[in-house]
């Protein structure tokens, strides 16, 4: 499979006053410890480096979901992408051409806005032809692939309406059609899923599935919610610390053995326990307060384990080598129940199970961890 | 202030807005056809056309008018033209200068008129071009272009720059986007300034008679010499004449503006 976007060593900008803090790092730090880049800078007030060193591609058909808290960058990122704002370093290939410096018309990519931008003076059906239109492709030629992108994406009974008259899923469904209708090589998504109630949200993902497997298109899709990129992305990144991100992997792959702890809590899918790794005859074991599991590639030291709800399993039972936790406060949620568990010698752990959990506050269990990644701690 | 809620109150401030609005105008209308309509006379002895025949006819008040249309329209075009790109620019710049051109704007729009005329008569004076039509019109273009600038910084604060952004990302060249997205958007803007800078113009007494040093005859200062010579009838027309193209202005622009987007409004 080609490679429609590869993203070399970019250096990506915050714009506008006031903006300091990059991931709670503080952005002086790249400012200064690089002179080519401070140099450059001064060229553009107001501009201070995010994220640094940023490379991945993503191939035709493919999906890279970028997943990072709010504030980490990712909008900047395919902003910089689209060239809807300068950078510094960095090279940005699309179908193996250096676009980098060309405007955002010239490069192949299409901008998707987490709020569909329509153009509110133009009907559903000259807002998708549009893209055709700039291009100088006969109206009619234009009208007709835009009703054929408007009927793929479900839209085709509003063709003539005018945007202000669209409910929100229709909304996001135009602004698709219309993006694909310019053909693109990479198409960019910012946080289409946001704000977005649950039943349009399951709407707009559906149209998403069906954009990315019709275009062929590569995609990037920032989001912070992980339901929204396995649904739609082939592959996972995450805003790390210092600006940076992790390596893109499958989908089922970072969620199975995530690349770092930052990675693992920008996920947010696993519950933490502190506890240590320890030397021991048949390898490194990883000790917690509810026992301890293998852990063969971590050194000796501080560490945390992160465990999905369905790998952990509790126990009434009485094995004399698990330790016996006192259940000390139960949250049962729709998804996950958040139970915290206690300690004879006092220390407390917080798990997270599968919602529906039989037992009660103050009921003793013992807990096994059927897959735990473990990664050493920040803190040590 | 609940009191204003009650029917009868509202119908009676619509009244007393009405009467205000309005009673100038039916007496100006009535006054430009009387014939023999004078103090203490309570109806006229008849109708009579003849002051608004004459001010089509003669040869003065023709030139007079045709000054006011070219200056109305030349001011309009020009304060748009340059109260556009300037409005926009200071919307997309920092704060303070954002402040400042607002500022400089408000000082044109709110200096007294007969300061702004002096000062201005000085200036054009010092140009040589003092008592010309194009002096005249440069003195127009001050309040014009104050108005129009807050128009467009108004507008230009207000716009949503994502709709260029997503133009350009699919493909739309400056070019393009200004003829395909941004100037269709600001239609109804761009109606309502060039009225209001046609307006300011059209209406405009203290700068024409300082600047134009009587030398350049408008409307405005051919009504205002026709009541000080006590021809009542025909300064009645004559300012009559002057609301027309007021109101034509006003209309065009409002149809204009019709079926136009509110993303700017």
């Amino acid at each position: 499979m080609s490679t429609a976007l590869d993203v070399r060593n970019l250096c990506v900008l915050f714009g506008g006053a006031g903006r300091t803090e990059v991931a709670g790092q503080s952005v002086s730090r790249y400012t200064f410890e690089d002179p080519t880049i401070a140099d450059m800078l001064r060229r553009l007030p107001g501009y201070h480096v995010g994220l640094v060193d940023i490379s991945f591609t993503v191939n035709r058909g493919d999906c890279l979901a970028v997943l990072g808290v709010s504030g980490s960058g990712k909008s900047s990122l395919l902003r910089t992408l689209a060239g809807l704002q300068p950078t510094i370093r960095g090279t940005v290939l699309v179908n193996g051409a250096d676009v980098s410096s060309q405007p955002p018309e010239r490069r192949g990519v299409v901008y998707l806005h987490q709020e569909p931008v329509l153009f509110p003076h133009l009907s559903v059906l000259e807002n998708v032809a549009f893209p055709m239109t700039v291009r100088g492709v006969n109206k009619q030629t234009a009208m007709h692939r835009g009703v054929e992108w408007l009927q793929r994406l479900q839209v085709g009974g509003v063709m003539g309406f005018f945007p202000e008259s669209l409910s929100g899923g229709q909304r996001h469904r135009v602004a698709l059609a219309r993006a694909l209708c310019a053909d693109p090589a990479v198409l960019l998504l910012d946080e289409p899923l946001a704000s977005l109630d649950p039943a349009v949200r399951r709407d707009v993902r559906e149209a998403l599935q069906e954009a990315r497997a019709a275009s062929g298109a590569a995609m990037v899709l920032v989001t912070h919610d992980l339901d929204d990129a396995l649904a739609v992305a082939t592959h996972i990144t995450s805003v790390e610390r210092f600006g940076r991100l992790s390596a893109p992997a499958l989908a089922a792959e970072i969620l199975e053995q995530p690349p770092s702890l930052e990675t693992a809590r920008v996920l947010g899918v696993y519950a933490e326990f502190d506890g240590e790794v320890c030397a021991s005859p048949s390898g490194n074991l990883f000790r917690w307060i509810g026992g301890s599991v293998s852990a063969p590639l971590v050194a000796v030291g501080g560490a945390v384990a992160c465990v999905r709800s369905h790998e952990v399993q509790l126990h009434r039972g009485n094995q004399l080598d698990v330790p016996a936790l006192t259940v000390t406060s139960l949250r049962d949620g729709a998804r996950d129940a958040v139970l915290t568990v206690r300690h004879s010698l006092g220390e407390e752990a917080t798990l997270r199970v599968g919602s529906g959990t039989s037992v009660g506050v103050g009921e003793v269990v013992q807990v096994t961890l059927r897959h735990a990644r473990i990664f050493p701690s920040p803190l040590s | 202030m609940t009191f204003v809620r009650t029917p009868i109150t509202r119908s009676l401030l619509l009244l007393a807005l009405a009467t205000f609005a309005l009673a100038p105008l039916l007496m100006l209308i009535a006054t430009s056809l009387a014939r023999g309509w004078f103090y203490p006379v309570v109806v006229p002895s008849g109708i009579d056309g003849s002051a608004w025949q004459e001010l089509f006819t003669d040869t003065a008040h023709r030139s007079a008018l045709l000054n006011s249309l070219i200056l109305g329209v030349a001011t309009a075009l020009t304060a748009t033209a340059c109260a556009l790109p300037l409005g926009r620019a200071a919307a997309g710049s920092t704060r303070v200068v954002r402040r400042a051109v607002a500022l400089l704007a408000f000082t044109a729009v709110a200096l007294p008129p007969v300061v702004l005329g002096v000062g201005l008569q000085l200036t054009v004076l010092t140009l040589g071009l003092g008592g010309t039509l194009f002096g005249v019109f440069l003195s127009h273009l001050v309040p014009a272009l104050g108005y129009l600038t807050l128009v467009f910084l108004g507008v230009f604060t207000r716009w949503d720059p994502r709709l260029e952004e997503a133009a350009a990302t699919l493909g739309a060249t400056g070019r393009m986007r200004w003829r395909m997205v941004v100037l269709p958007l600001l239609r109804r803007p761009i109606a309502e300034a060039l009225a209001l800078g046609f307006l300011v113009s059209w209406a405009q007494v203290a700068l024409t008679l300082l600047v134009g040093g009587g030398a350049v005859q408008t409307l405005p200062l051919d009504v205002l010499a026709m009541l000080q010579s006590g021809q009542d009838q025909r300064a009645a027309a004559g300012a009559l004449a002057l609301t027309i193209p007021a109101l034509i202005v006003l209309s065009a622009s409002r149809i204009v503006a019709r079926n136009t987007s509110a993303v700017v409004a």
